[in-house]
């Protein structure tokens, strides 16, 4: 059982994940996006699990995100009133003159890859993989099994492959160009599918079969076909009728939802000691929800112009409410809640 | 009955899809008025979200094929077996966009068929994001599209008499998909580079000035990356794809036996 310092619930990180990355989405002002960027780190370095993963060149990845941004847009983008310096005008694409804005504009863009990349980073290095196995929709039951088989024979299939390129490097084989992979891939191929016919045996011999695998039936699927279409309607409508698309849209992932729902019902599995649903996780789950009410729903006591912002044609700082930064703030919760070091009342979790 | 409402799930959400990825292109055709701003700002999350949605009902579609052990045990070890080769591809950085991931999902969508195909394609992007950390809202852009690789694999004519046709029609395909893919995913994160450029999104102008705009993007931040991962995928298949064709199929006649119900690999 490795967990990190925070004892949440994975559904409740899901929850301030996604509403975190929304709001990175949508927001376009980089001062904010700034304050969930560091929100993203500082989660990271109080709950991250000390074991998870690969440690990504965080850093590295930064200056190179942030570097590749501004100079494409600076070269690439000529508007803005203030010209460092020109490029011959019959140079394609990157002639004309090159300005502060345009460079701006392509920082705050790298800002919010940033910004979008960190959180998912932060969420990957505080959940761990059988924690995200067992957030499936019971809908996709079978398919969740095979992702389990999958994760399960990774390190077995690696070793696998391991021992597969000692056993022909004592034969003197060497593996210098492409081909030289054939004699280590095919019996990998080989070998692993001969382990499947055991482990299908092995599933069957525990009656596995008896409860997997019907095709759906028409209903759901004509139910299928008509979510599709709403959506697919909705999503071209809303361009010209807001509300009309809109509603179709909501309507189509509604039903798309119960289908799913109705589909998961079928579904009859136990859990064995399941992690019980703390306050702490309904408070994460809450205070996640709210950053995103407020910047939606269009308040009167907000600056919601803030959320928007653009250099051009004259480069000027970013504006800033300092009641949507507060409330933004609330996404540092997890980590607010890990230096009160008080671990939740529960009996260890069986984990993993 | 069955069939053509299938028929009628993969047709809508690839037209989804193909709107999902083409919208920076046709949105610049319609008139935005200011007060839509806040509508351009949230196209990119609603993509996502739609894109997802379409991923689901697929998936809940797809799930039929998964029908016995053998089927389930068999795609959970070829999923694994792609994830190793994709560790590797992070640990020791090939050349450019290499990646050695597409060619066992399009042998397996060839082999097994297409609605296997499909799953392998998807279910690989999704077990290497769960282990090496790389979940994030561009996975159901890579889900989708590998997905397709997939299962239009399985579209391919059967030519396993006669080889040499047979791989070079793969190995073709393996190239076209290797360029696609770049294509495609790049289109993703493309919006968010809005502005008066040569080679930015620009909402309002026309749909040949975005083809354009997007080309000179393309060119000049993939193309070249790309290029390496079309030839690597075309190489690795030249090398690999006739005697993966053959074990796969041997254990496909393996799988089979038991299997008396005709539609459980209708498409195969």
């Amino acid at each position: 059982m490795e967990k990190g310092n925070c004892h949440l619930d994975a559904r409740a990180w899901l929850v301030w994940v996604l509403a975190a990355a929304a709001l990175a989405m949508t927001i376009r002002n980089p001062l904010y996006t700034v304050i969930l960027l560091l929100i993203a780190r500082v989660v990271d370095v109080a709950c991250g699990r000390p074991d998870a993963g690969l440690d990504l060149p965080l850093g590295r990845i930064a200056v190179t995100v942030l570097f590749f941004a501004t100079l494409f847009n600076g070269l690439f983008v000529h508007s803005g009133r203030t010209v460092l310096f020109a490029l011959p005008a019959t140079w394609p694409l990157i002639g004309g003159p090159i300005t502060v804005e345009g460079m701006a504009y392509g920082l705050e863009t790298g800002l919010i890859l940033l910004a979008l990349l960190f959180l998912f980073v932060t969420f990957n290095r505080v959940v761990s993989p059988g924690e995200l196995v067992r957030l499936t929709p019971r809908a996709f039951h079978d398919l969740g099994v095979v992702v389990l088989i999958a994760i399960t024979y990774v390190p077995e299939t690696a070793r696998h492959l391991e021992r597969i390129r000692e056993a022909q490097a004592i034969r003197g084989h060497r593996l210098r160009g492409l081909r030289d992979w054939r004699p280590v891939i095919i019996p990998l191929l080989v070998g692993g599918l001969e382990r499947a016919m055991s482990v299908a045996e092995a599933m069957v011999a525990r009656g596995y079969g008896a409860t997997a695998g019907r095709e759906q039936s028409p209903r759901m699927l004509i139910g299928l076909v008509l979510g599709l279409l709403l959506l697919l309607a909705g999503w071209l409508l809303a361009f010209w009728y807001d509300l009309l698309g809109w509603s179709l849209l909501g309507s189509g992932g509604l039903l798309l939802g119960v289908l799913l729902w109705r589909n998961g019902r079928r579904v009859i599995h136990t859990r064995y000691r399941p992690r019980p649903w703390t306050r702490q996780d309904t408070l994460l789950s809450v205070a996640a929800l709210v950053p995103l009410l407020v910047v939606f729903v269009p308040w009167p006591f907000l600056a919601q112009d803030t959320l928007g912002y653009t250099p051009y044609p004259l480069i000027h700082l970013p504006p800033f409410d300092p009641v949507i930064g507060l409330v933004l703030l609330l996404f540092t919760l997890p980590a607010i809640l890990s230096t009160g070091a008080t671990r939740p009342n529960v009996e260890g979790p069986a984990y993993d | 009955m069955r069939r053509t409402l299938s028929g009628l799930i993969y047709l809508l959400s690839a037209l989804i899809g193909v709107a999902a990825f083409v919208y920076p292109f046709l949105l610049p055709r319609l008139p935005v008025a200011d007060g839509d701003a806040a509508y351009l700002a949230e196209a990119p999350l609603l993509t996502t979200v739609l894109l997802a949605l379409c991923l689901v009902a697929l998936l809940v579609e797809m799930q039929g094929e998964v029908v016995s052990a053998k089927v389930i045990a068999a795609l959970g070890v070829l999923v694994a077996l792609t994830s190793v080769l994709r560790f590797m591809e992070t640990a020791i950085p090939g050349p450019g966009g290499f990646s050695p991931i597409f060619a066992p999902i399009i042998l397996a969508g060839y082999v097994f068929g297409a609605r296997f195909g499909f799953l392998m394609g998807a279910l690989t992007l999704l077990v290497s994001a769960l282990l090496t950390g790389g979940l994030g809202p561009w996975l159901p852009y890579q889900m989708f599209v590998a997905a397709w690789v997939g299962f239009t694999a399985g579209w391919l004519p059967n030519l396993q008499h006669r080889p040499r046709l047979e791989l070079t029609l793969l190995v073709l395909f393996s190239v076209v998909w290797g360029m696609l893919f770049g294509v495609i995913t790049n289109l993703y994160f493309w919006p968010f580079f809005v502005g008066e450029s040569g080679m930015a999104w620009q909402p309002g102008a026309g749909v040949r000035t975005a083809l354009a705009h997007y080309t000179a993007f393309y060119g000049t931040t993939s193309f070249l990356w790309d290029v390496v991962r079309a030839a690597g995928n075309g190489a690795l298949m030249l090398v690999l794809g006739r005697p993966a064709i053959r074990a796969l199929a041997r254990f496909r006649d393996r799988f089979h036996f038991t299997v008396v119900t005709k539609e459980a690999y209708g498409e195969g």
